[in-house]
């Protein structure tokens, strides 16, 4: 029966295991505000997961070196411990609790992506751990009650309002025939959610409203459809994926519809990655450098996309300046809370008002925020094949005149 | 016997208290357990039957979106509970919480093993490969499938009824940790109460040469079939309590996971040794310390390190670590062998 005793020592060896294991960290260790944040560095969300954790560091080393924050007369420092969630909402729930119970954690970061900070939201909330996000945009986050839970961006739902109201408007105010195709993810579905309200103010018609399947490489069989039924405006969203697979697909294809509108193009570096084919997408985005707000860290939009440029190497999509963005909050709400206690940074958090070089932030009762519109910019190529995002709408920080209808492929 | 008594009551008290001495790890015990249970039932099939099954997670995901469905139907509209961008706040009472928690974890039992008995009548006449193609497919579909469903939240995901404010912040994890562990307890016992009968020789007849098992007499189908649907009724139990402990169902990443929990289930039962008892506990014991190590000391290559454990897996223990222990040390495990047997065994080898 020694097999018995095999498994009693490997019992107490699991017991020996677990208890040195315990590392526990304190919120604030010395001059350091420790804060946590799960990340997709791994998975299907890894490319924005990327974004989003250079956003956080840029912001941590900006505020760091420009004096840190000050509380209570003492002067401390960022820092974040990262964890990987594999873009897994399972993970990512217990990555959270994680955080707060065996590192000690008690502020932290949020995720990417709104199925992710759905599934740590509860968590958050029930330890009472103020969470500023970045990116989980989808409604229903902002409807379940949440006192801990803080969005620096617009909820999903407003993401490609805009496009199909102007879409209405160059019709002469009659309503479009849309043709729509969004992965089966809470953030896409949101956006969904959005154009049928759309829709339905404005007497649009939705003539294709398909379902694609996450981690999107395909999508043949929609744009056969359109092709067939030729809508007036194409919406598609999957995040980074979603929009490269759209463009490749479009251009192979040659489809040929008036407005194609989408999300999340910088962050898939669609000029970038298929020059000329990308052109005239009309792309929703949470920020652009040439919006015009300031602030002391990073001066303003342009100076942002330049140090963050130096400093990664590529431009800064919207993922990361919304990422930093939220650091931003933090300090300064630690800083008007003038202490650490929980109740109280929340509190701070929640009477939130403030410019950044992102947009102004403020934040509903359901902890969205309501003080920064979405702006629409389109990939517009020069003869050189050389593309670049304008901003197109709203016209108060419009840089070029949208072009409508798109050109058919066999003028291009 | 008395040995075993020891064994076993070291084990419950261990379980029992194991929240207490480490309440920092209480997730990842619950955890534990659930992959534990879901290592156990694999075992029914894969070890001992003979049949490489993919298709248990179906039963999974099943019993989760079951136990949070009807824990929210019982007492409020399940379409506007999950209703994408919905603006109404439903609040479970403590008392409504629990009874509905209880009633679906009883639904999300029962219904995934008639699930099982109906699809395993169909299938289950697949043999080798043809199997284990076939119930990949089931769970891949199942998920794509529920991922329309709009009453269930669709892509949006599900949202499970947040846990009552009763007792302190701990209770939501001492509540999840205990459910598993009496659940793992449960599915323990009585699978092993079932490889003391004859059911278990005949699976094991079934594996080991299921035309002669079934030229001797032995009606296979019938007992392949119950085997899958007592598999299917503690796969279901485990996704319930899982769902309750994430807190948010998405159909291909939580609920129809089956590139993570449908392969490592599979994982953890081959680790420990396939076709015994006890090997799918320790499999599952180690393969969880070990993931959990990965990813706090090798953030980013956690995959990487757990695809070399596999490989070391397969060509150093290819019969699992219980299978391992049973080769090198054969008398422990109550097996007679003679000497010039083994010197036999050496000169051959």
């Amino acid at each position: 029966m020694k097999i018995k005793n095999i498994i009693i020592t490997f019992v107490s060896a699991l017991a020996i295991l677990f208890s040195t294991s315990v590392v526990s960290l304190a919120k604030v260790v010395g001059d350091k505000i420790i804060l946590g944040a799960a990340i997709s560095l791994t998975g299907k969300y890894s490319s924005n997961g990327v974004h989003t954790q250079n956003g956080y560091n840029m912001a941590v080393d900006r505020i760091n070196s420009m004096g840190g924050v000050k509380v209570g007369g003492k002067t401390y420092m960022f820092d974040i411990i990262y964890y990987d969630d594999e873009s897994n909402p399972k993970r990512a729930a217990q990555l959270a609790e994680r955080l707060i119970s065996q590192d000690g954690v008690e502020f932290m970061l949020g995720p990417y992506s709104s199925g992710l900070t759905k599934a740590i939201a509860p968590v958050t909330e029930k330890y009472g751990v103020p969470m500023v996000e970045a990116n989980g945009a989808s409604r229903s986050l902002f409807t379940k009650g949440y006192k801990y839970l803080f969005a620096v961006l617009a909820p999903a739902n407003l993401y490609l309002d805009v496009a199909i109201r102007t879409a209405v408007e160059l019709n002469g105010g009659k309503g479009v025939r849309i043709a729509q195709a969004f992965e089966q993810d809470a953030f896409s579905q949101d956006v969904r959610l959005g154009i049928l309200d759309a829709a339905k103010e404005t007497g649009s018609k939705i003539i294709i409203d398909d379902k694609l399947p996450k981690e999107l490489n395909d999508m043949a069989a929609t744009l056969a459809k359109v092709k067939a039924t030729k809508p007036d405006v194409l919406v598609v969203s999957g995040h980074t994926k979603g929009a490269l697979t759209a463009i490749r697909q479009i251009a192979e294809m040659k489809v040929d519809v008036p407005m194609l509108a989408m999300t999340h193009c910088d962050a898939a570096k669609l000029s970038k990655q298929h020059g000329a084919n990308s052109q005239y997408a009309l792309c929703a985005s949470q920020w652009h450098k040439t919006l015009t707000y300031k602030d002391d860290f990073f001066t303003d939009g342009m100076t942002y996309d330049a140090d963050f440029t130096k400093e990664f190497g590529y431009a800064p999509p919207y993922q990361a300046a919304e990422s930093s963005a939220a650091l931003l909050v933090f300090k300064d709400a630690f800083e008007r809370a003038g202490s650490f206690d929980q109740k109280k940074v929340r509190d701070a958090l929640a009477a939130t008002n403030m410019q950044t070089f992102y947009g102004n932030i403020k934040f509903a009762e359901g902890g969205q925020n309501v003080d920064k519109p979405m702006v629409l910019f389109q990939v517009m190529c020069d003869d050189a094949g050389k593309c670049e995002n304008k901003v197109v709408a709203p016209l108060k920080w419009a840089s070029a005149e949208l072009i409508h209808p798109i050109p058919k492929w066999s003028d291009r | 016997m008395n040995k075993n008594i020891i064994l076993y009551a070291a084990i419950l008290i261990f379980g029992i208290a194991a929240p207490f001495v480490f309440p920092a790890f209480k997730v990842q015990l619950s955890i534990l357990c659930i992959l534990i249970i879901l290592a156990i039932t694999w075992n029914v099939q894969g070890g001992e039957m003979g049949y490489n099954t993919f298709g248990n997670i179906l039963f999974y995901g099943l019993g989760m979106y079951l136990c949070a469905s009807v824990q929210v139907g019982m007492f409020f509209p399940l379409a506007e509970w999950t209703e994408g961008g919905g603006e109404k706040t439903f609040v479970h009472t403590p008392a409504q919480f629990f009874q509905g928690f209880a009633v679906g974890l009883a639904v999300a039992a029962v219904v995934p093993a008639i699930v099982a008995g109906l699809i395993g009548y169909s299938i289950l006449g697949l043999r080798g490969h043809y199997f284990a193609i076939c119930t990949l497919g089931l769970g891949v579909a199942a998920g794509e499938i529920s991922g329309g469903i709009e009453i269930i939240g669709a892509g949006q995901g599900f949202t499970t009824p947040p846990f009552p404010k009763v007792g302190s912040l701990e209770a939501r994890g001492e509540f999840f940790y205990f459910c598993s562990f009496a659940v793992l307890v449960f599915t323990f016992l009585a699978v092993k109460a079932i490889y003391s009968t004859r059911f278990k020789l005949v699976l094991n007849a079934i594996r080991d040469n299921e035309d002669k098992a079934e030229a001797m007499g032995i009606q296979t189908m019938k007992y392949k079939i119950i085997g899958w649907m007592i598999s299917a009724f503690f796969c279901g139990l485990a996704g319930g309590i899982m769902g309750g402990l994430v807190g948010y169902i998405d159909s291909t990443d939580v609920a129809f996971d089956g590139r993570e929990m449908g392969v490592f289930m599979v994982l953890m039962a081959i680790l420990g040794g396939k076709g015994t008892l006890w090997g799918p506990v320790i499999g599952a014991t180690v393969f969880h310390i070990f993931k959990e190590g990965f990813w706090t000391f090798f953030l980013g290559w956690q995959y990487v390190a757990l695809g070399v454990l596999i490989v070391v897996i397969v060509i150093y223990f290819p019969e699992g670590i219980m299978g391992w222990l049973r080769e090198k040390y054969p008398e422990r495990f109550g097996e007679v062998v003679d000497e010039a047997d083994r010197k036999a065994q050496v000169e051959l080898k």
